[in-house]
């Protein structure tokens, strides 16, 4: 244990978090001899600098995060890692109630977006939570899909998570994309309608992962594995069923997400949290990433089997929990 | 120079605001969120930004879509100073700032923010500790008055006999004397809470 007090990791309010607020308060952190401090924060960007600056040993992240962080791209360079993957799932796209209407709701945006530019209208604005996150990858993905250039004939935003919902009734925004419970909270309140989940687009994708600094890592091999332990028991956990109750009135906490407990009991049946084909951080997971990266010109030409061998580490893992 | 500031605390959005008077020239406007179409119409050089605020992914995604966006706007670090950042990052202060503006006129901005969000922090800080100490001596003050009333004690005895309590269990003196008081509650049938 790190003689200046607890360990310090960040989270943002999303049913993902689970694995880090299960091992704080079922006690897998404890059983680790881990002493822990969680710290809710209120943007990505605010989990990214603290982790690189130290005032977090480590965070629940966006997978591409510990990407663009390593790469530099969208802040200063700072070398993460990804030692875990913490869930897949969860991320879909909610289109407002007056687009979908009766039938494909798809083609009934694509439509009108056509008709607005015949109409020297403006376009439509659509949001992710970030621009490094599947998210914004399935976001684009989708629109394109339907014919569409996400650059040039929607306008995208990002806005936070919590607040979708509201900018959805209000038409601030015509649609987003984001992790449970927000679809589930814009369906509950009557403002949009789910049309397309991640597991039906690209079931494989990792979506949250813990990160920490390669520098720290490297200072703290000892502390990591028991993290690493910690979080892949408290997933486990958060994956059976038997424990689902006592796990939505837990998450549902007003010091963690703060949302209603239908809404992310509806979040929690679209997530994966345990098993060998989830936690394991694999680099073809983090080429992939990259390939989505640079498919939205966020990245250059970046050698992405060198990048996916620095920045995700199957081999933490397995020396934390065995082959 | 135009400032924006965003902090969902009014208090401390004003506090800097305050601060920033004399940096001349300088135009300060505060806002408790993000409005694009307020921004546009401002035209910030710089955004000032609580780290505690949402709206901080937002303002990163503008400058991720910069090439259709007209006004790049890009996270001051400055790196000849290293610790700078880091010690932002530690007040809760984060900076964009709008291509082509120098770091040298930017870091009083930043500086006068640190100063002033480390200010509020100790203000709120004090704020906490003196009602605490408040409350604190008004419990030894009903516990010595039970205690001179129960025990037949003067109020130089009741006090003594509460601080050899607190000395012999280790805790304050108000927590010693709150516990008197929910222990007598309960014992004249009262509610402990």
């Amino acid at each position: 244990m790190s003689p200046s007090g607890p360990l310090q990791l960040g989270f943002i309010p999303l049913v993902d978090a689970a694995p880090l607020i299960v091992a704080q308060e079922k006690g897998f952190f404890a059983a680790e001899g881990l002493a822990v401090s969680l710290s809710r924060e209120g943007s990505w960007a605010t989990i990214r600098d603290k982790v690189a600056a130290g005032a977090l040993d480590g965070a629940h992240m966006l997978a591409p995060m510990v990407l663009a962080a390593s790469l530099g791209i969208g802040s200063e360079p700072k070398a993460m890692i990804a030692p875990i993957a913490l869930n897949r799932g969860g991320a879909a796209v909610t289109l407002s109630s007056r687009l979908t209407g009766d039938g494909d709701a798809g083609a009934g945006l694509s439509h009108l977006v056509r008709r607005r530019q015949e109409e020297g209208a403006s376009p439509l604005t659509l949001a992710a939570v970030y621009p490094f996150s599947i998210h914004n990858y399935l976001l684009r993905h989708w629109l394109a899909g339907l014919g569409l250039n996400p650059d040039v004939d929607v306008r995208l935003t990002v806005v936070p998570p919590p607040r979708t919902a509201a900018l959805l009734g209000e038409g601030v925004i015509e649609g987003f994309c984001a992790g449970a419970p927000w679809n589930a909270v814009a369906e509950a309140a009557g403002v949009g309608q789910t049309v397309v989940r991640v597991t039906e687009v690209w079931p494989e994708a990792p979506d949250k992962v813990l990160g920490v600094t390669e520098f720290w890592a490297a200072a703290n091999p000892a502390i990591l594995q028991s993290l690493i332990r910690a979080l892949a028991r408290a997933g486990a956990w958060a994956a059976d069923p038997h424990n689902q109750p006592e796990l939505v009135a837990l998450l549902a906490r007003p010091e963690f997400l703060d949302a209603a407990p239908e809404a992310i009991a509806a979040g929690l049946a679209e997530i994966s949290f345990d098993g060998a084909a989830v936690n394991p951080p694999r680099r073809e997971q983090a080429a992939w990433l990259l390939e989505q990266m640079a498919r939205w010109g966020q990245i250059g030409e970046v050698a992405i089997d060198k990048v996916a061998e620095r920045t995700w580490r199957p081999d933490l893992y397995t020396a934390a929990l065995g082959g | 120079m135009r400032v924006l500031i965003i902090d969902p605390d009014p208090a401390r959005a004003a506090l800097v605001a305050e601060g920033l008077d004399g940096i001349d020239p300088l135009k300060v406007r505060v806002a408790a969120v993000f409005d694009e179409i307020d921004v546009t119409a401002f035209q910030p050089d710089v955004v000032v930004v609580a780290s505690e605020s949402p709206d901080r992914d937002t303002l990163e995604s503008l400058r991720e879509a910069s090439a259709v966006n007209p006004r790049p706007v890009v996270m001051f670090v400055d790196r000849s100073e290293p610790g700078l950042a880091e010690e932002a990052v530690r007040a809760g202060v984060a900076a964009y700032v709008v291509d082509g503006l120098s770091a040298a006129r930017v870091r009083p901005v930043l500086e006068v923010a640190m100063s002033r969000f480390h200010l509020m922090h100790q203000l709120r800080a004090d704020l906490a500790k003196a009602k605490a100490d408040l409350a604190s001596r008004k419990s030894v003050e009903r516990a010595k008055a039970l205690l001179m009333k129960e025990r037949d004690l003067d109020e130089e005895a009741a006090y003594r006999l509460l601080r050899k309590l607190s000395m012999d269990t280790g805790r304050p003196l108000g927590a010693v004397a709150a516990d008197l008081l929910a222990f007598a509650g309960v014992l004249k049938g009262g509610d402990p809470t």
